[in-house]
């Protein structure tokens, strides 16, 4: 009987060590995880009463786990912190965000954030073309990548895995002179379109493949890391997500996400970014090391509404020519 | 076998209900659910969108071909070191036996990536000796020949498992007779030993196969990023683009898994029917064959395999995540030890991971082994029909593949539990009552194997000593099973630690396992992280192995599964 009291206790102790979620605020990013852990330590720091856990993927399967809690009853996020101002405006239509006239807002553009205070851009990635330095071309326009010297060698995140990725396609197409047809151009030339903007860096570092459409701020780090590799803002212009934050409305601690949102538009918080090697948004910012004069990087323009409303459309035109599920 | 005492009253009215009801909870519930949410999609019409998809159909098909291709390679693999271990003279077997089962206790995901890492224009490995093929060089494995590959290494102790358990009870004077008689050792081999061990051949290829098609770590890391996937990948990357006919979908896809192990575990046993090779005499077939010279042609084959799945990916993996960015040689000058410290010290993620793969895995294995002992006595027990029907209903959990455990769990707890109002979606309850139903076959067999071998006059004399049920259970029946009880905890243990495929779909913010948390460092770039927290993994695997190996001596015949 002993051994089975014993047993029965050493069941429910292991049962109750199983940690239940004591954080106060759930946070979904887009981030790698060495960032999403930077930015966070940033705020606990700022912050030390509040705790954050937090979760990590590509925007589209990010948003694919919040939208199975939402239908389960158990949203279990507080803020989310991904790639594109399009997936939040979506959220924000469908009355899931939480509006909050963050005091930081001052020192930004107005064109960086909703005028109700829905969601705030809190960086700027331009999607660019990396290459190995063993490469034979070294490519200038988006054009080059459907040249023979490229043939086979040119890869690309898939728009279903990454929403820089959505946005960068939804960009490119409204181009004169690019559009679908350079798409389809490059597909012709054997370029692949799979996985998140993660697999383009390692396929091109390690020299999988020699060219990549893939976000600045990966090659230009594992640059200075000792990567083979180079980054440039090819001369048609590159196209930009802002990664912007928003609260859920079924927060249960709005007060620890509004201080989440307060921090990160704070000069503290962009230095944070700019620290890890992003564009911050921020008003009167510096530029990280290895990028350009921000006067010299032609951001290609974007219509979110009109993004949004065709974002079916374009991922089905997108799968159609790259053959993907 | 238990004497004039009748049996039944031995035990305690409520102990086999007690049972029933923790089975129904377990395995028929969620499996019960699968079928209604499949029948559901049949009446609306649901089911023939999901059919005429053409992802399913080619799904399927690269399920069913990467199975077979690496049930073949298990197969040749598996039955030559069965072969080898079991009935020669070659040196070094109890070595050998557990070298060649740790890839089967090593996560599929950790094996995936030290493979990539080997090979391709991008393995450290490889530009540390200047071997790395060309810029432009396409990954070999991210095909269905390398998934096939994978597969096979994976798996192949499986089938030397199942092959060694029949060869064990060859009799040795049927052997001996033939040579008496003249036949040669290749005579002996296909006359005798081939045809008895054909059973045990069939099943190690019906448990590879089945196995096959339920992974999911290796297609997931060689089969996504060259647009190659599987049922398993597919049911996961239909999560990844929810939409609100995403539950309906998944419950399809999920039966056609079933109905492919299902097929494969039935061929099997049609195979395997008929076939009556009841032996006679003595068994223990060891060292039957003296190998003389060939020793030194199987001693460096077997080694130089073992090297090439074992020793070279495991070095792969540790230069991988040595090395400071991608695409850098590793050299003295280069190495450096961050990710180890980056995914030790700085990265909450991985602790979070440590702190819930360990205690899932613990309270499964400490959790299962309470219930397993009362279901075990139970179950030796009674031998009526009733209780053979409960003991293959906690199989089916175990032999279907786990991501389809995984959907059914999804379907039963989405919503909030009735009257409670709980809900366990999201949360880490969920994983765990997961881990029990997949994992209670696993911790019952070395229960129930140890009851066998108990003496029932002990626990009788102590019956009519007058001793209850529960004074029984901790004075005479714990302390002779105990040993077996151990090894039930760490081979629960050791699994549930490993797992991905069912903790792929349950996870939440918070509740990442291990699995999870290497597949998603891998996926999000960073896979010098996602190799030194393999690194780790593989570490602890051989300490919970050796660890098992300690027990050996008092444990029953056939608990340690790489023992004899």
């Amino acid at each position: 009987m002993k051994t089975i009291v014993s047993a029965a206790a050493l069941v429910a102790a292991s049962l109750f060590a199983i940690p239940a979620s004591a954080a106060n605020l759930v946070l979904y990013t887009s981030q790698p995880n060495e960032d999403a852990q930077a930015t966070v330590d940033g705020f606990m720091a700022a912050n030390p009463d509040i705790k954050v856990d937090w979760v990590r993927d590509g925007t589209p399967k990010i948003m694919a786990k919040l939208q199975a809690e939402i239908q389960a009853g158990n949203p279990v996020a507080d803020i989310l912190l991904i790639a594109d101002v399009v997936t939040l405006e979506r959220l924000k239509e469908d009355g899931k965000l939480l509006a909050y006239k963050s005091p930081e807002a001052a020192q930004y553009d107005a064109a960086l954030y909703d005028a109700d205070g829905y969601y705030y851009s809190t960086k700027l990635i331009t999607t660019g073309i990396m290459y190995n330095t063993s490469a034979a071309m070294k490519p200038a326009s988006w054009k080059d990548l459907t040249k023979p010297e490229a043939k086979g060698l040119v890869t690309m995140p898939s728009p279903l895995a990454s929403g820089a990725a959505l946005i960068h396609a939804q960009t490119l197409a409204a181009v004169p002179g690019l559009g679908w047809d350079f798409y389809k151009s490059l597909a012709e030339n054997g370029a692949i379109a799979a996985g998140g903007n993660g697999a383009v860096l390692k396929s091109v570092a390690s020299g999988e493949k020699a060219y990549g459409m893939v976000v600045d701020y990966l090659p230009i780090r594992e640059k200075a890391k000792g990567a083979p590799v180079e980054f440039v803002f090819p001369s048609e212009g590159v196209s930009a997500v802002t990664e912007p934050v928003g609260i859920l409305a079924s927060t249960k601690n709005a007060d620890a996400a509004k201080k989440f949102v307060d921090y990160l538009l704070s000069e503290k918080g962009q230095e944070g970014f700019l620290k890890l090697g992003y564009i911050p948004a921020r008003n009167g910012m510096k530029l990280p090391e290895g990028f350009p004069a921000r006067d010299t990087i032609k951001v290609l323009p974007i219509k979110a509404a009109e993004a949004l409303k065709n974002t079916d459309q374009d991922l089905k035109t997108f799968s159609g020519i790259y053959g993907s599920n | 076998m238990h004497g004039y005492i009748k049996t039944g009253n031995s035990q305690p009215a409520w102990l086999f209900p007690f049972v029933v009801i923790i089975v129904l909870i377990l395995s028929v519930l969620p499996l019960a659910r699968l079928a209604m949410v499949g029948m559901a999609a049949f009446a609306d019409g649901g089911v023939m969108t999901v059919l005429s998809e053409t992802s399913l159909w080619s799904a399927t098909y690269y399920t069913i071909v990467t199975a077979l291709l690496g049930t073949i390679i298990s197969l040749v693999i598996g039955c030559l070191f069965a072969f080898l271990l079991t009935l020669t003279d070659i040196r070094a077997k109890g070595l050998l036996s557990f070298f060649f089962v740790l890839p089967m206790m090593i996560p599929p995901q950790v094996t995936a990536l030290a493979w990539v890492q080997m090979s391709g224009p991008s393995s450290p490995l490889l530009k540390a000796l200047h071997l790395a093929p060309p810029l432009g060089s396409p990954q070999p494995l991210y095909s269905v020949g390398g998934i096939a590959l994978l597969y096979g290494v994976q798996h192949a102790p499986l089938v030397y498992l199942a092959l060694r358990a029949g060869l064990m009870t060859l009799p040795r004077d049927g052997v001996e007779a033939a040579r008496l008689s003249g036949a040669s050792s290749l005579r002996v081999f296909r006359d005798i030993i081939l045809p008895l061990s054909l059973p045990g051949i069939i099943a190690g290829a019906a448990i590879s196969f089945v196995s096959c098609t339920g992974n999911f770590g290796i297609p997931a890391i060689l089969g996504i990023p060259a647009s190659i996937f599987t049922l398993p990948t597919l049911i996961f990357t239909k999560f990844s683009a929810f939409t609100s006919r995403t539950f309906g979908d998944v419950g399809v896809l999920s039966a056609i898994i079933a109905i492919i192990s299902v097929v494969g575990l039935v061929i099997q046993d049609r195979a395997l029917r008929g076939r009556d090779y009841r032996v006679i005499g003595l068994s223990g077939a060891s060292a039957a064959f003296e190998l003389g010279a060939w020793r030194l042609v199987f001693t460096p084959l077997v080694w130089a395999i073992l090297f090439f799945m074992l020793a070279a990916p495991f070095f792969a993996l540790v230069a991988g995540a040595l090395v400071p960015a991608y695409g850098v040689p590793l050299t003295f000058k280069t190495m450096s030890l961050h990710a180890f410290e980056e995914i030790l010290f700085r990265q909450a993620v991985t602790r979070t991971a440590f702190i819930n793969s360990l205690s899932l895995a613990g309270a499964t294995a400490l959790g299962l082994l309470v219930v397993t002992v009362l279901a075990a006595y139970t179950l030796t027990r009674r031998k009526d029909a009733l209780s053979r029907i409960v003991s293959s209903l906690i199989e089916i959990p175990y032999s279907l593949p786990g991501i389809v455990m995984a959907v059914c769990f999804i379907l039963v707890f989405a919503a909030p539990i009735p009257i409670l109002h709980v809900s366990l979606y999201g949360t880490i309850w969920i994983i765990l009552i997961a881990y029990f139903s997949s994992f209670f076959a696993v911790s019952l067999k070395p229960v129930v194997s140890a009851f066998h071998q108990l003496d029932p006059a002990l626990e009788e004399a102590a019956r009519l000593s007058g001793a209850g049920f529960f004074r029984r259970l901790a004075d005479i029946i714990l302390p002779l099973i105990a040993p077996a009880a151990g090894a039930s905890v760490i081979l629960v243990f050791l699994i549930a630690c490993n797992e991905l495929t069912i903790s792929a779909l349950l996870w939440s913010a918070g509740t990442q396992t291990l699995g999870v948390a290497i597949y998603n460092l891998d996926d999000s770039g960073s896979s010098d992280l996602a190799s030194a927290l393999s690194v780790l993994v593989v570490l602890m695997v051989v300490v919970l192995m050796l660890l098992l190996e300690f027990l050996a001596k008092r444990l029953p015949k056939g608990v340690i599964p790489w023992r004899g």
